[in-house]
């Protein structure tokens, strides 16, 4: 699964990898709510800038090369369907047919509108990536655990089977090729789907017998916060209380319909400042950068 | 005098809607400290006992059960596997469906954190059973980045953690490659003897396991057949046709020695006092440097079924797989292709059956190519038998009375052979490849796949198999091809080339220091039986 789409967690020796899984995946909650609330087209450069930044920071850079991979075409994706579904807008730029009784006509507005949820989609997947890569699931899904024992365990073995799952299907497709006559992708996709549930019941033995229906609630983590957990922590905080205050304060307006109006302010400087600020801040100062503990 | 750790009193089980019985009447007591190996063939019910062991039977399979089975003092009946786990660790065949989590760490985490331990208690447990067990280095590593052996190492690590007093292992060795299945045996020799640990492990490759156990346990059909101490039982199973005897008890037993040795050192020592070893020693066969790699100056006229010429399979940014490989095997050879993991022989299959094309070099095959890869189950993609093969690869499987039948519910020798036919099917082919086929496989299992692969190679294909089973490439092959660093290093016949090895030989091969060349136990008990007429 290393050449997938979606990057996988490695352990590694930096500031965002040091910090308790909280702190990093509260930080990238925060740009995943930043993206979730604003389409403003400078503070979505700003998430995607914040996590290329911190990505390289983080020594992730391939992973997060990766994640673009899948972000760039679902943005496009995104981009193209818009002004096919919607034809709102006063600048039309092109007159379609009519199929079906509906008028293809294409707008600058819906081309924009499209852009722009194509940059909200794009940022939120490279936000998503970045967490992949610098998150350690096992720790978050401990933390979920006090919370939902049964569902945060059914995740953990859910994304631990994908990677299973993945090798399953390759060895199925091989073996396919050496039949005499080699099935159709139908039959080799059901026995992979049902190859899957006779893991997944061998997965569940091997819970049973680790005690698993006997299970409690993990102890709560009493670590010290670290200056890494506090720094990353600290960037959380700020991106979400930037996103919140801007939202109150108005900022970050795009209008779309019926014509494409980008405002450009002072609040929507600002929000973009501390979502960049945010993601640097893990990495800031020398002692960041000296003794991570984590190698 | 203490209550024994496991009692089963007249154990009964049957699986849901399964009419035969998969334990039958089964009484036994095992102590604390007690180190057990499960015999028996496929199908005999030592996993069905490991289970009720763990719990798992009836509580997670369910079906029907008669007579009392009590573990650490608990009544399997009414306790499940989640209070059994407290007295139990269990670890089953297939190391990637045991690990749970991401991280090697939190999987040891897991079954601690479950009992509700504080976070300094989960972190002393995990830094303790990690030394012990010599998986420290791999606590920070991510689960899917290890070996099928660090793997089953770490599964053993978390069946371990929380001290159970039982260890029950599923063969565990039956996916490893042989370096680390001896050295899963000897980790767990080291766990019974330095931590007093009780171990019940169900193998067919019993002779890894008897010199550890004190104890065997034969099954047949559910029913103990045989419980006796190793010696014991071995004298048992020679006189009960051999079937689960080891190699060397098998030559003791053809020679008319006795008794029957449980390992090769006390083989060798009864040679030795026997006064047969030195003269054995006599008729030494060459040394392994006359099995070096074929040249071949002149080519033969006749068209191989297949060659491979200076073949060179190179991974971007990884190591080189194959190196300039020269290979050419005739009609009808039957060829051992042996090396450590690593070496590139199923690399060379892959190339042989045209699913990768390689870097450099040329692959040449007279006809079509058949390959049967290591998991025969992935050729299996039908609801029922009758679907994946027509009648004629039915009737050469063995399995013509079940076709009706789902390819899950066979055992694992009959998928293996009804995957060879699936991989067969169409024939005629000029090479038929094999990756590991007798992993996991008893001795009848493995004598058919010998017979039917013997008749392919009689119809005239090059039969080609990668394989770590020593004992099997010296029934079977007559040439044997070793591997190492992606190039042939040894080319000869069985004899010259696992007679005198140190890793890649037999155990009989062993005992007899190479003596006349014998690999198995009827060559090694003529070769015995020749020095004492003379």
């Amino acid at each position: 699964m290393t050449g997938g789409l979606v990057p996988v967690y490695r352990s590694r020796s930096s500031p965002l990898h040091a910090a308790r899984a909280g702190a990093t995946a509260g930080l990238c909650a925060s740009l995943a709510l930043v993206c979730g609330l604003y389409e403003h087209p400078l503070v979505l450069a700003a998430v995607v800038a914040a996590v290329v930044g911190a990505g390289l920071a983080a020594g992730v850079g391939r992973e997060i090369a990766r994640a673009a991979r899948l972000a760039v075409p679902l943005a496009l994706l995104v981009t193209v369907i818009n002004p096919l579904v919607y034809a709102e807008g006063q600048t039309l730029l092109v007159r379609g047919g009519t199929l079906l009784g509906h008028r293809f006509d294409i707008t600058l507005e819906a081309l924009g509108a499209g852009a722009l949820a194509g940059l909200r989609v794009g940022a939120f997947t490279m936000v998503f990536g970045l967490a992949s890569a610098c998150v350690d699931p096992d720790e978050l899904l401990r933390l979920f655990r006090r919370v939902s024992y049964r569902s945060a365990l059914t995740a953990s073995l859910a994304t631990r089977l994908v990677p299973v799952l993945a090798r399953d299907a390759m060895r199925m497709g091989d073996a396919a090729r050496c039949r005499a006559e080699p099935p159709g992708r139908l039959a080799v996709t059901r026995a992979a789907v049902s190859g899957a549930l006779d893991r997944a019941v061998d997965v569940a033995a091997a819970l049973e017998v680790r005690g698993y229906s006997a299970g409690g609630r993990p102890e709560r983590d009493r670590r010290p916060w670290s200056r890494h957990d506090l720094r990353a922590g600290a960037g959380a905080v700020l991106v979400l209380v930037a996103a919140v205050a801007g939202r109150i304060a108005g900022a970050g307006t795009v209008t779309v319909y019926p014509a494409l109006e980008v405002g450009l302010g002072p609040a929507d400087l600002g929000l973009a400042a501390c979502v960049l600020i945010a993601a640097a801040l893990p990495f800031a100062g020398r002692a960041a950068r000296l003794g991570v503990a984590r190698a | 005098m203490p209550d024994p750790l496991v009692r089963a009193e007249h154990l009964s089980y049957a699986y849901p809607e399964r009419a035969e019985l998969g334990l039958c009447d089964v009484s036994l007591e095992l102590v604390e400290g007690s180190f057990t190996v499960l015999a028996g063939a496929s199908g005999s019910g030592k996993s069905t006992l490991l289970r009720a062991l763990c719990g798992l039977v009836p509580h997670f399979h369910g079906g029907e059960v008669s007579g009392e089975l009590y573990v650490g003092g608990m009544s399997v009946r009414e306790h499940g596997p989640g209070e059994l786990a407290a007295v139990c660790g269990t670890v089953f065949q297939e190391p990637e469906t045991q690990v749970v989590m991401g991280g090697v760490r939190a999987e040891l985490s897991l079954p601690v954190e479950h009992r509700g331990q504080s976070a300094a208690a989960v972190a002393r447990s995990v830094e303790e059973v990690a030394l012990a067990l010599g998986v420290a280095h791999l606590l920070e590593r991510r689960t899917d980045t290890l070996s099928g052996g660090e793997l089953q190492r770490v599964a053993i690590a978390a069946a371990l953690v929380h001290r159970p007093a039982l260890l029950l292992l599923d063969e565990p060795t039956s996916q490893l490659d042989p370096v680390a299945g001896d050295e899963l045996v000897w980790l767990l020799r080291r766990l019974n003897e330095e931590w007093g640990t009780a171990v019940v492990i169900a193998e067919h490759r019993i002779e890894r396991c008897l010199p550890a156990a004190d104890r065997v346990v034969a099954l047949d059909a559910g029913a103990v057949a045989c419980d006796a101490a190793p010696s014991e039982f071995l004298a048992w199973a020679a006189a009960d046709g051999g079937t689960l005897a080891t190699p060397v008890a098998r030559l003791f037993s053809l020679a008319g020695l006795g008794p029957l040795p449980v390992s090769v050192k006390a083989a060798r020592d009864r040679l030795r006092d026997a006064g047969l070893a030195p003269t054995c020693s006599a008729i030494l066969v060459p040394a392994p440097e006359r099995a070096a790699p074929r040249r071949f100056g002149r080519r033969p006229r006749t068209r191989p079924a297949l060659e491979l010429r200076g073949v060179w399979h190179e991974i971007q940014d990884g190591p080189q797989v194959l190196r300039g490989l020269d290979l050419r095997i005739e009609p009808g050879e039957r060829v051992a292709l042996m090396g450590r993991n690593g070496a590139g022989k199923s690399t060379l299959l892959r190339h042989v059956k045209g699913l990768v094309q390689p870097t450099r070099g040329r692959v040449d095959t007279a006809g079509r190519v058949a390959l049967l890869l290591q998991n025969p189950g992935d050729y299996l993609i039908h609801e029922c038998v009758g679907e994946e093969t027509g009648a004629r690869g039915l009737a050469a499987a063995g399995l013509s009375d079940r076709a009706s039948a789902s390819p899950r519910d066979l055992s694992g020798g009959q998928r293996q052979r009804l995957a060879l036919e699936v991989a067969v099917g169409g024939g005629p082919y000029a090479a038929v490849c094999l990756d590991e086929p007798t992993r996991g496989m008893d001795r009848a299992s493995r004598t058919a796949l010998a017979a039917r692969i013997a008749d392919l190679a009689e119809a005239g294909a090059a039969v080609v198999m990668a394989t770590h089973d020593t004992e099997f490439a010296a029934e079977f092959a007559d040439r044997v091809v070793l591997m190492g660093q992606g190039t042939v290093i040894a080319d000869a016949t069985p004899s010259e080339v696992l007679a005198g090895g140190w890793h890649f030989s037999t155990d009989v091969a062993r005992t007899l220091a190479g003596a006349g060349g014998a690999l198995t136990a009827e060559a090694g008990a003529r070769a015995i039986t020749r020095e004492l007429v003379s």
